[in-house]
C-alpha cells in the first residue's frame, strides 16, 4: 500500500449502507496510481456497497474519499466519472438496446474514438467484428470485455471493478487478467477490484484486503506466500 | 374510399406532430406534460400574431417553436425540476400550467375564436379525389419531423445521450452524462414541438383559448400507448387515428373523439407495453 | 383520552356545524345562500377526492362523472317522467345504481393486480371524456350540449335547501371522519404507503380500493342528485374533465389527506369564484392557476395546514402534547389462535421449481421438503437464485414451473395475499414496514387480517400470537409503541418487520437476510428468537443468509444453490465438510462445480490450484 500524499484513491473511516442499515464500517484504504488492489470477501459483507460509496451512488455516513489529493466525498456519481474514474458493475451495465459501437461511443468523446477503437483492437479484437451488433446480443462472458474495453476507452484514471469475473469461463478469465495487467502497463490505470474469485484477484493484484462484515478484517501483498491461505481462512463456511 | 383513406392518413400524420414533442419528453423524464396544450396553444396563437402582421404564414411554424421553446426553458428549471422525485405532482402542476397560459391568453385576446390564414389554400387532386392541399401537405411535414427527430437521436451525440438517458439514467450518470443537462434540452425540444404542432393545427379549425386541450388528451393517450419510440408512436397514430376516422365516419364525430381515448385504456389494461416492442 | 370522549368531540363539532348551517341563511344575504348551497355539495365530492387521493393515493379526475350520474338521472327523470315522491325515489336509485355500475367498470380497470398509479389516473382521466361526449351525443334525451332544465323538482324554499346541503356535507364528513380516524381508515394509508408490504400481510389490496372507490362514487352522486333537485339544471359540465380538476385543485390548495382541508378549500374558492366571476373572472382563475402550481412545488400538504400550523404549535408550546393514543398488548391464548391448520405432511414442500426470464433460467429443478420445526438456511454465492426462490414460495404467479405446497395445500398461481392465507410470512430483506405509522399502528394492521378492523373505533388492545409477543418483548419493542417506525434503528425495524409476520400466525416464515446490517448483540438475539420459533413454536423457518457463522449456529439444515439449482441440502456438518461448498464460495465459476478434490485438511493450497489449472498462482 501507499502513503497518502501519493495515493490515487484514498479511502478513510468510511462507513456506508442502505436505509439506515451500515453496511460498510469505517473503512481505510490506500491505493497508489498504477496500482491494483483486490477486495476479497464473502457475500454480503459490504465489498460491492464499498465501490457504490466511493463512487457516490450511496450516501456517505462518515468518512471521506479522495482521488489524487481532491476531495470527492460529497460529489455526485456523474461528477466522479468525470474525473476520470470507471464504474465496472456487477449488474449488466450496458445499455443493451445499443449497439457495441454506440456502447463505446457513450464512453468516448469524438476526437478521441479512433485511438480507442485501436485500444479495443488489442485488446479485444472480436468486438471490432462486432461494432453494429446490438450489445443485448453478446453473450454474457462477452458483454463482459465490452465493458471493460468500454471502461478503458473512458481513458478513466482509476476503475473500480465488482466481480468482472463472476459467471465467466476460465478461458475468459485469462484474458481479463491479461488485459488488465497490459492497461496497467501501458496506462498506469489504478485499479480497485471487488472479487470473489481468489486465484484471479491474487494473480492479478499487487495487495489485498479481506472485508468481514463491512469492516476490513486483513490485508496483505498478493506476492506474500501464504496470501492464499490467509485470504481463504476468512472466505470459507 | 380514396377520401377516407387520405382522412386516415392525414389524421394520423397530425396526430403525430402534436404527440411527438410529448414523447420525448415521456421518455426522457417519465412525466406527461400537461403543458403540452397550453404550449399548443401558445403556438396557435403565435402563429395568429405572425399572420395578422403580414408575414408569411410559413413563418408562423419556426416562430410557434420558439415561442413555445422559450417558454418550456422556463417551465422546465421552475416547475419540473423541483419535482423530479414526484412525477404525479408534476403531472398535476404542468396542468397547472396549462391553465395558466390559457387564461394570460384569455386576457390578452379575450375569449372569442380567431382564424388564422392557412399557409396553403386550395385543393389538390389525388388519384381522381379533391383533397385539401394543406392536409396532404401536414402529412410530408409530420414525415419531415419524424424523419429530423429519428435523425438527430440516432446521428448526433445529444441524441446518443438522450437515448441513454431514456434507457438507464443512472447508468447514464455513471457514464459521465449530465441528465439534467438532457433532461432541459429534451424539455425544450419537446415545447418546441408543441408550439409548432400548435401552429400547424390552426388552420384546420380556430385558434381560441381552449384549442389544446382535446389534443392534449388524444396525444398522451397515443403516447402511453406507444411507450418511448417514434415508431411505435408512428403505429399508434396509424391504428387509433385510422380507428377515429372511420368511427367518425360510420358512427358518429362525437363517438370517433372518443375513440383514441378508450380504445388506448383498453389496449392498455390488455397489454400494459402497449404498442411498444417487448 | 378514552374513546367515548373523543366520538363525542367529534360529534360536539358535528353538531356545532350543524347549528352553523341552520343560522347561515339569516347571517348571508340571498345571494350568497344560493352561491353556498352549490358549494357545498361541491365541497363534498372533494371530500370524496381527498379520501381517494389524499388517503389512499389515488389520484382521480373523474369524481365528476358521479356527481353528473346523479344529477342526470334526476334530470332525466323528473323531465321524461315527471316529478312525483315515487319518481324522485327512482331517481335516486337510478342515480345511485349508475354510479355504482360506472365506479365497477372503472375499478375493474383501473385497480387491478398489476395496474401502476399512473394507469389508474389516467383511467379517471378518460372517463369524464368519454362521459361528456356521451351526453352530448345524446341528442334531445340528454338535452345534448345545452343540458336539461326547467323540470320539476321538489319544492323547497332556498333556506330549506342550504339546510339540506349543509347537513348533508356535515353528516358527510363527520362520517368520514370518525372512519378515517379509526383502525380500518388506517388500512388506506397502509395502501397508500406500503401497499406491497399490505398484500404480504394478507391484505388484498385491489378489492380494499374498489370498495373505497364505490363509496366515494354514491356520496358523490348523492351530492349531484341534490344538485339537480336544487338547481333543476343539468348541463354535460357537470361530468366534465374541467369540473374533475378543479376539485383535485381545491383539494391540493385546501390541504390533501385532511378531508377538512379540502371541505373549505372547495367552499372557499368556489364562493370566492362566483363572487369574483362578474367582474374579474380571468384574472381570478389566473391566480387560482399561479396559487395552485405554487402549492404544488412548494407547499405539497396545502395551504390548510401551513395555516394551522401555527396555533397548533402554540398549542403544543401550551401544552405538552400527549403520546400518541396508548395500546395495550396481550398475548392470544393458543385456543383463540386462528392460525392455520397443519395439513398431513411437510409444512413446505417445492418440487420441480423452475423460474425464467426469457432465455436466461434463475432456477432449474428445485426439489425440496421442509417439515414444521426445522431450521433451514439457503445459502449460496450472489445470482444463485435464492431471493428467486423466495419470491415463488410467496407469490404464486412468480415461478415458470412446478408446484410449491404449503401446509398441504397447492399455492397454485395465487397472489401474495392468498399465498398469506395458506401460511406462508416473508421478511424482506431491507426492513419493509410503513414509515410514518408507530410501532403499535403497524402491528395493528398486521392483526387486520385476522381482526377487522373496526370502521369508527380505535382498538385500545391488540392481542397478539406468543410468537409476536416473545420478539417484541425481547428486542424491547414494547417500549416504543408509540414511536414512528422511520424513527426506529435498522435492527428495530428488522424486529418490527419480524413482529408483523409472526402476527399472521404462519406456518412457513421466510426470511431475507435477516441478520443484515445487524450488529453482534442484534444478530445473536435475532439467533435465539428463530431457534425458539422452530423449537417451541413449530414454525418452519426458511432463511436466506451470507453470514455463514450465524448459519452454522443456528440451522438444523442447509441447502446450498448454485447458479439455480440445488448443489448441496444436508445437516450444518455435511455442508461445512464439504469441498463442493468450498469451491462454489472460493470462486471456480462453473469449471470447479463437478470436481469434489482434496481433503479439509490439505487445506487451501490444493483447493485454489485445483479450482484453477489454467492460472498461474
Amino acid at each position: 500500500m501507499s502513503t497518502m500524499l501519493e495515493a490515487a484513491l484514498n479511502v478513510r473511516g468510511l462507513s456506508s449502507g442502505y436505509a439506515g442499515a451500515v453496511v460498510v464500517r469505517e473503512v481505510n484504504l490506500s491505493i497508489a496510481p498504477g496500482e491494483i488492489l483486490a477486495v476479497l470477501g464473502k457475500n454480503g459483507m459490504g465489498k460491492s456497497t464499498l465501490l457504490k460509496a466511493v463512487m457516490g451512488f450511496l450516501p456517505k455516513m462518515s468518512g471521506s474519499v479522495s482521488l489524487g489529493g481532491s476531495e470527492v466525498t460529497r460529489l455526485s456519481p456523474h461528477r466522479v466519472a468525470r474525473l476520470g474514474v470507471g464504474y465496472v458493475a456487477q449488474e449488466k451495465a450496458l445499455f443493451q438496446d445499443m449497439t457495441v459501437e454506440e456502447n463505446l461511443r457513450l464512453a468516448v468523446r469524438r476526437p478521441d474514438f479512433e485511438a480507442a477503437l485501436a485500444e479495443v483492437e488489442a485488446s479485444f479484437p472480436f468486438l471490432l467484428q462486432r461494432l453494429k451488433q446490438r450489445a443485448g446480443t453478446l453473450s454474457g462472458g462477452e458483454q463482459k470485455m465490452l465493458l471493460m474495453a468500454r471502461s478503458l476507452a473512458t481513458g478513466a484514471k482509476l476503475l473500480l471493478v465488482d466481480e468482472i469475473t463472476e459467471g465467466l469461463q476460465p478461458s475468459v478469465i485469462d484474458r481479463l487478467a491479461g488485459v488488465i495487467r497490459s492497461a496497467r502497463e501501458r496506462h498506469g490505470t489504478t485499479m480497485l477490484l471487488v472479487e470473489q474469485h481468489l486465484p484471479f484477484a491474487l494473480a492479478v493484484a499487487d495487495c489485498w484486503a479481506v472485508l468481514d462484515r463491512g469492516e476490513v478484517a486483513e490485508t496483505g501483498m498478493a506476492s506474500e506466500p501464504d496470501a492464499g491461505r490467509r485470504v481463504l481462512k476468512h472466505m470459507s463456511v | 374510399m380514396i377520401a377516407q383513406t387520405l382522412d386516415i392518413v392525414t389524421t394520423a400524420a397530425i396526430l403525430y406532430a402534436v404527440a411527438t414533442g410529448l414523447l420525448l419528453v415521456f421518455g426522457v423524464m417519465k412525466i406527461i406534460n400537461f403543458a403540452h396544450g397550453g404550449l399548443m396553444t401558445l403556438g396557435g396563437y403565435a402563429a395568429l400574431i405572425t399572420t395578422q402582421a403580414g408575414l408569411n404564414p410559413w413563418l408562423a411554424i419556426p416562430i410557434a417553436a420558439l415561442f413555445g421553446a422559450v417558454a418550456g426553458m422556463a417551465i422546465e428549471r421552475l416547475v419540473v425540476r423541483p419535482l423530479y422525485t414526484r412525477p404525479l405532482d408534476a403531472i398535476l402542476a404542468t396542468w397547472g400550467l396549462s391553465i395558466i397560459i390559457g387564461q394570460l391568453i384569455t386576457i390578452l385576446f379575450g375569449r372569442g375564436v380567431h382564424f388564422a390564414q392557412s399557409p396553403l389554400s386550395g385543393t389538390l387532386d389525388v388519384l381522381g379525389e379533391s383533397y385539401s392541399a394543406y392536409r396532404l401537405a401536414l402529412v410530408g411535414i409530420a414525415a419531415a419531423l419524424g424523419i429530423g427527430l429519428t435523425a438527430l437521436l440516432q446521428g448526433t451525440r445529444l441524441g446518443l445521450e438522450t437515448r441513454a438517458v431514456i434507457m438507464n439514467e443512472d447508468l447514464a450518470r455513471g457514464l459521465g452524462i449530465n441528465s439534467g443537462l438532457v433532461r432541459f434540452a429534451t424539455f425544450t425540444l419537446g415545447s418546441a414541438l408543441a408550439g409548432a404542432a400548435g401552429a400547424l393545427i390552426t388552420p384546420l379549425s380556430s385558434v381560441d383559448p381552449a384549442m389544446g386541450v382535446p389534443w392534449l388528451v388524444s396525444a398522451f393517450m397515443l403516447v402511453l400507448v406507444s411507450g418511448a419510440s417514434l415508431l411505435s408512436l408512428l403505429a399508434a397514430c396509424i391504428v387509433l387515428g385510422g380507428a377515429q376516422v372511420l368511427v367518425a365516419t360510420h358512427f358518429s364525430p362525437v363517438l370517433g373523439g372518443l375513440t383514441i381515448a378508450v380504445l388506448a385504456a383498453i389496449i392498455l389494461r390488455v397489454r400494459p407495453q402497449g404498442f411498444a416492442r417487448d | 383520552m378514552t374513546e367515548a370522549r373523543r366520538l363525542s368531540l367529534i360529534l360536539l363539532v358535528a353538531l356545532a356545524a350543524l347549528v352553523a348551517v341552520a343560522v347561515g341563511p339569516f347571517l348571508l344575504d340571498t345571494y350568497s345562500v344560493n352561491v353556498l348551497t352549490r358549494s357545498l355539495l361541491y365541497a363534498a365530492v372533494a371530500l370524496t377526492v381527498d379520501l381517494l387521493w389524499g388517503f389512499l393515493g389515488i389520484l382521480t379526475f373523474g369524481q365528476s362523472v358521479f356527481f353528473a350520474c346523479g344529477a342526470y338521472a334526476a334530470g332525466l327523470v323528473f323531465t321524461h317522467m315527471d316529478f312525483s315522491g315515487s319518481n324522485a325515489l327512482v331517481a335516486l336509485g337510478l342515480g345511485v345504481g349508475g354510479a355504482l355500475l360506472t365506479a365497477a367498470i372503472v375499478g375493474w380497470l383501473a385497480f387491478w393486480h398489476g395496474a401502476s398509479a399512473l394507469y389508474a389516473s389516467v383511467i379517471t382521466l378518460v372517463l369524464p371524456i368519454v362521459a361528456t361526449q356521451l351526453l352530448y351525443s345524446g341528442g334531445t334525451f340528454t338535452g345534448s350540449s345545452s343540458g336539461l332544465s326547467g323540470f320539476t323538482s321538489f319544492d323547497l324554499s332556498v333556506e330549506a335547501w342550504f339546510w339540506l346541503a349543509g347537513s348533508f356535507l356535515v353528516v358527510v364528513t363527520t362520517l368520514a371522519f370518525v372512519f378515517v380516524k379509526s383502525d380500518a381508515g388506517r388500512l388506506l394509508v397502509a395502501i397508500r404507503e406500503n401497499e406491497q408490504r399490505c398484500k404480504y400481510l394478507g391484505l388484498d389490496t385491489s378489492r380494499l380500493k374498489i370498495v373505497v372507490y364505490l363509496v366515494c362514487a354514491v356520496v358523490a352522486a348523492l351530492a349531484g342528485y341534490l344538485y339537480a333537485g336544487y338547481a333543476m339544471v343539468v348541463a354535460p359540465e357537470l361530468a366534465s374533465f374541467v369540473f374533475g380538476t378543479e376539485l383535485v385543485i381545491w383539494t391540493a390548495l385546501g390541504g390533501r389527506g385532511t378531508l377538512l382541508g379540502p371541505v373549505f378549500g372547495a367552499l372557499i374558492v368556489d364562493y370566492e369564484s362566483a363572487q369574483l366571476s362578474g367582474s374579474y373572472p380571468f384574472v381570478w382563475q389566473l391566480i387560482i392557476g399561479v396559487v395552485f402550481v405554487l402549492v404544488i412545488v412548494a407547499f405539497p400538504r396545502g395551504l390548510l395546514p401551513v395555516v394551522f400550523d401555527i396555533p397548533r404549535r402554540l398549542l403544543g408550546w401550551l401544552r405538552p402534547r400527549a403520546a400518541r393514543a396508548a395500546v395495550t398488548l396481550s398475548t392470544l391464548d393458543l385456543a383463540e389462535t386462528q392460525g392455520v391448520e397443519p395439513g398431513n405432511g411437510p409444512a413446505l414442500a417445492v418440487s420441480g421449481v423452475a423460474k425464467r426470464f426469457g432465455s436466461l433460467t434463475v432456477l432449474d429443478a428445485i426439489d425440496f421438503e421442509a417439515r414444521a420445526g426445522e431450521l433451514v438456511s439457503l445459502v449460496g454465492p450472489n445470482g444463485a437464485g435464492k431471493t428467486t426462490l423466495m419470491r415463488c414460495i410467496a407469490d404464486g404467479a412468480e415461478r415458470s414451473a412446478g408446484a410449491i405446497v404449503v401446509n398441504g395445500y397447492d399455492i397454485g398461481r395465487k397472489p401474495p395475499e392468498a399465498c398469506v392465507a395458506l401460511g406462508v410470512g416473508r421478511k424482506f430483506q431491507m426492513a419493509n414496514v410503513f414509515e410514518t405509522l408507530t410501532v403499535a399502528e403497524c402491528l395493528q394492521i398486521a392483526r387486520a387480517r385476522h381482526a377487522r378492523p373496526s370502521l369508527w373505533r380505535r382498538a385500545r388492545d391488540l392481542p397478539l400470537p406468543k410468537a409476536a409477543m416473545h420478539v417484541i418483548a425481547t428486542t424491547g419493542l414494547d417500549r416504543q409503541l408509540a414511536t414512528p417506525a422511520h424513527l426506529l434503528s435498522h435492527g428495530m425495524k428488522q424486529a418490527l418487520e419480524l413482529s408483523m409476520v409472526l402476527a399472521l400466525e404462519p406456518r412457513v416464515l421466510l426470511l431475507d437476510e435477516p441478520t443484515a446490517g445487524l450488529t453482534k448483540t442484534e444478530r445473536m438475539q435475532i439467533g435465539s428468537i428463530l431457534i425458539d420459533l422452530t423449537r417451541k413454536q413449530g414454525l418452519c423457518v426458511l432463511l436466506v443468509e451470507h453470514d455463514l457463522d450465524f448459519v452454522r449456529e443456528i440451522s438444523s439444515r442447509v441447502i446450498v444453490l448454485h447458479q439455480g439449482r440445488i448443489v448441496l441440502d444436508g445437516s450444518v456438518e455435511d455442508v461445512v465438510a464439504s469441498e463442493l461448498v468450498k469451491q462454489v464460495y472460493a470462486g471456480s465459476g462453473h469449471a470447479g462445480i463437478a470436481h469434489e478434490t482434496a481433503s479439509p485438511d490439505r487445506g487451501s493450497a490444493e483447493a485454489v490450484s485445483s479450482a484453477k489449472r489454467e492460472m498461474p498462482v
